[in-house]
């Protein structure tokens, strides 16, 4: 079904691409099997290396993993921000709002970026272009989507700081980055990215870089809006509490691969998976004052010499027999729990030494949804 | 912004002093002197060549403390004819000529002879800045663009064939030494195809005068089509030199400071929000490379005032840099020491002129 993708430059996807059938009309962002690999002197990284997900329309889903997981590089491959090269989108599709969007040609995807998808970015200091004030980054934004004068375009821009909560929002909009501080910036951002309405928003660890003063209120804001603007909000983060207090579902991301996906409630409950168990009995609250925390041994493997069974069995507490030659596929476990782990297959579904061992398998992926 | 001005320029008072100092003793602690002309001529005895070096307030082999009489004079603390610091009337020489000081010196804007061409330096320097602005200007404002251009796109495609060869190009013309490459366009262009002139920036059968003499401007307004077209083929040479050489370092410049910005986050803002191609590039990475490319092209503007001494020299221009080589070659003091003068304050000036640039060109630079 997915074959691969050629985004090189401008041109529109490879002919003869096929594309499997359109998602639900409910659903605003699918992602099927998704594999980006960046090529780099030392030879290819999967950075995103299979991974499936989906989003309904008005959701919230949390992207969960450390760093180098992949949760990055995924949502821009979403918004088809990735430089090809070094990156190449090998395979996968994505669907968003009934269309394919990897197949879409440039022009198309720029209409979608900012108007109907939009992204707050992790870094409010370093992502405001510094020679423009605010309001005209924000203006700028709205024009490039909407058939409105200057006037209207910068009238939105001041709404959107009023939106966002920033006090005084005509002088301010006035301003450069460099006159407001990390908090206002990423006010900022948000109010750019919600500036046009967008069916998505794709917030990439948007509180990483502030204070942590700021950053519930930040979440805080992000929730509001999302709330009241009905988007749908993708967000990526590393930190779990952000992700309990924010988002409805979550999927863990563990080295390019999706292990775990759910509601939020359920998956910080009762986590199904290793690693996110692992994860999640490693948070310090979790742990009676004085005692030894958790931790999960090992480190992330090198991205040029993945395992070739499960990518986390050389870390697993729980590892057994299929798990080093056999890379396994999410399983529903529950109701809207899938997990990627042989723990969760009956044993006769698991693979034996018998079998044919053959280095990353290639998997058969459920569709999520499909159930 | 205004006080900030007055205070970098009062700064470069000293600035300006110590660079005069440095090169003046500097060149009269070079073995040698203007007399050196004199050496094999028979007719002239070393007693009419102690006199003429005193007409110009110069001494045979000066120790330090002759080199800082010299000085003195040139600047015009000292009063070399009446050798003290005292003016003829009595009073300080640096005083201004009206409160009893003395006449000679920088001090009281007298730029000194040219020891070599007997004339006024001011009036030598003037005389020979217009066909080094022309020449300059030109080749900068060709060169600034081909390496705006060149740069610019070498960076949006870095690593495609276009980038490989502007870089495989730039080094080429970056390694060729200046005097060689004119030589040959002269010995390929001039001598062999007979398409351009090798020599001068007008033609003496065609011209009534030097190029921007008064007698050359009458000419020229009566023609200008003849004689525009004149100097314009007289360009063509040196102008090619000057511009192979610079364009290169040039676009490496630009290149280097547009990969630099298209790296940065907000380059993806832009992409994120949607914008076209060219709108990212143009108006959110190159109006960011802007900034060090101020610094360098203000600099570069200085130079233009002060020649290219190669390319001047083998061309035959009467500019400024063979002015200078000229000058070296006769160790004409104040005439070196003028180019000098010129060049520094010009340096410091265009350096004010690139901060204050800053400034408008970069909201975050503000100085108070």
């Amino acid at each position: 079904m997915s074959t691969v993708v050629d985004l090189n430059g401008e041109s529109p996807a490879a002919e003869g691409r096929t594309v499997g059938p359109p998602p639900a009309a409910d659903v605003l962002l699918e992602v099927r099997g998704l594999k980006t690999y960046f090529h780099v002197m030392d030879g290819t990284v999967a950075a995103v290396d299979g991974v499936d997900f989906q989003l309904k329309r008005g959701e919230t889903l949390g992207l969960v993993g450390e760093s180098g997981c992949g949760k990055s590089v995924t949502s821009l491959t979403i918004m088809r921000l990735v430089d090809i090269p070094p990156g190449e989108i090998v395979a996968g599709e994505v669907w968003f709002d009934g269309r394919e969007i990897l197949s879409l040609p440039m022009a198309e995807m720029r209409k979608i970026r900012g108007a109907d998808m939009s992204m707050i970015f992790q870094e409010p200091m370093t992502s405001l272009n510094p020679v423009f004030t605010v309001g005209n980054q924000i203006a700028e934004a709205v024009k490039a989507h909407r058939p409105v004068s200057n006037r209207e375009a910068w009238n939105r821009g001041v709404e959107m700081l009023a939106a966002v909560g920033i006090p005084a929002p005509e002088r301010r909009a006035k301003q450069y980055p460099h006159e407001l501080s990390g908090g206002m910036r990423q006010r900022v951002m948000i109010a750019m990215a919600l500036s046009c309405d967008p069916k998505l928003v794709i917030a990439d660890e948007p509180t990483t870089a502030l204070d942590v003063t700021i950053q519930a209120q930040i979440l805080e804001l992000i929730k509001a809006m999302q709330e009241r603007t009905g988007a749908a909000l993708l967000l990526i983060t590393h930190d779990l509490a952000v992700v309990a207090e924010t988002v409805q579902r979550m999927a863990v991301m563990y080295a390019g691969k999706i292990v775990e996906t759910g509601t939020a409630e359920d998956v910080l409950l009762d986590p199904k998976h290793p690693y996110t168990q692992g994860l999640i009995t490693s948070i310090p609250s979790n742990v009676p004052r004085g005692q030894r925390l958790n931790v999960i041994r090992g480190t992330v493997p090198n991205p040029f010499r993945m395992p070739a069974g499960c990518r986390f069995e050389p870390r697993c507490p729980l590892v057994f027999e299929p798990c080093r030659d056999f890379d396994p596929p999410l399983r529903t476990t529950d109701l809207d729990r899938r997990a990627a782990c042989w723990l969760h297959y009956p044993p006769s579904e698991r693979p034996t030494v018998s079998d044919v061992a053959v280095p990353s398998a290639p998997v058969r992926t459920e569709r999520v949804g499909k159930r | 912004m205004t006080q900030y001005i007055i205070r970098r320029l009062l700064q470069a008072i000293p600035v300006v002093f110590l660079i005069s100092v440095i090169c003046f003793f500097l060149m009269l602690l070079a073995p040698g002197g203007p007399q050196a002309q004199f050496n094999q001529n028979r007719f002239v005895t070393q007693e009419q060549v102690t006199v003429w070096l005193q007409h110009w307030c110069l001494v045979r082999n000066p120790g330090p403390l002759d080199i800082l009489r010299e000085y003195g004079g040139w600047l015009g603390v000292w009063n070399c004819q009446g050798g003290s610091l005292l003016s003829a009337h009595g009073m300080p020489n640096f005083l201004p000529a009206f409160l009893g000081g003395g006449d000679n010196g920088m001090l009281h804007g007298d730029w000194g002879i040219s020891i070599y061409l007997n004339q006024p330096v001011l009036t030598v320097i003037l005389g020979r800045l217009p066909v080094t602005l022309l020449l300059m200007t030109t080749a900068w404002i060709i060169w600034l663009t081909l390496a705006l251009i060149l740069g610019v796109i070498a960076a949006v495609r870095r690593y495609s064939l276009f980038d490989q060869s502007v870089t495989l190009f730039s080094y080429t013309f970056y390694s060729l030494p200046t005097f060689w490459l004119g030589l040959m366009l002269i010995e390929v262009f001039a001598v062999s195809l007979h398409w351009f002139p090798s020599q001068l920036i007008e033609s003496p059968r065609i011209s009534p005068g030097p190029f921007a003499s008064a007698i050359w401007w009458q000419a020229f307004w009566t023609n200008p089509g003849l004689y525009g077209w004149d100097v314009a083929m007289h360009l063509v040479l040196p102008v090619t030199t000057l511009v192979a050489v610079s364009v290169a370092g040039d676009s490496r410049f630009v290149r280097s400071a547009m990969l630099e910005s298209l790296n940065q986050d907000y380059v993806r803002t832009a992409r994120a929000k949607g914008l076209g191609e060219g709108r990212v590039i143009f108006r959110h990475a190159f109006r960011n490379a802007l900034l060090p490319l101020i610094t360098n092209g203000a600099l570069e503007v200085a130079f233009l005032f002060s020649g290219a001494i190669v390319t001047e020299t083998i061309f035959s221009l009467q500019g400024m840099g063979y002015l200078f080589y000229q000058g070296l070659l006769a160790h004409d003091y104040f005439l070196l020491m003028g180019i000098v003068l010129i060049g520094s304050i010009l340096v410091v000036f265009f350096n004010l002129v690139a901060d204050v640039a800053y400034a408008v060109a970069d909201p975050r630079i503000r100085y108070n």
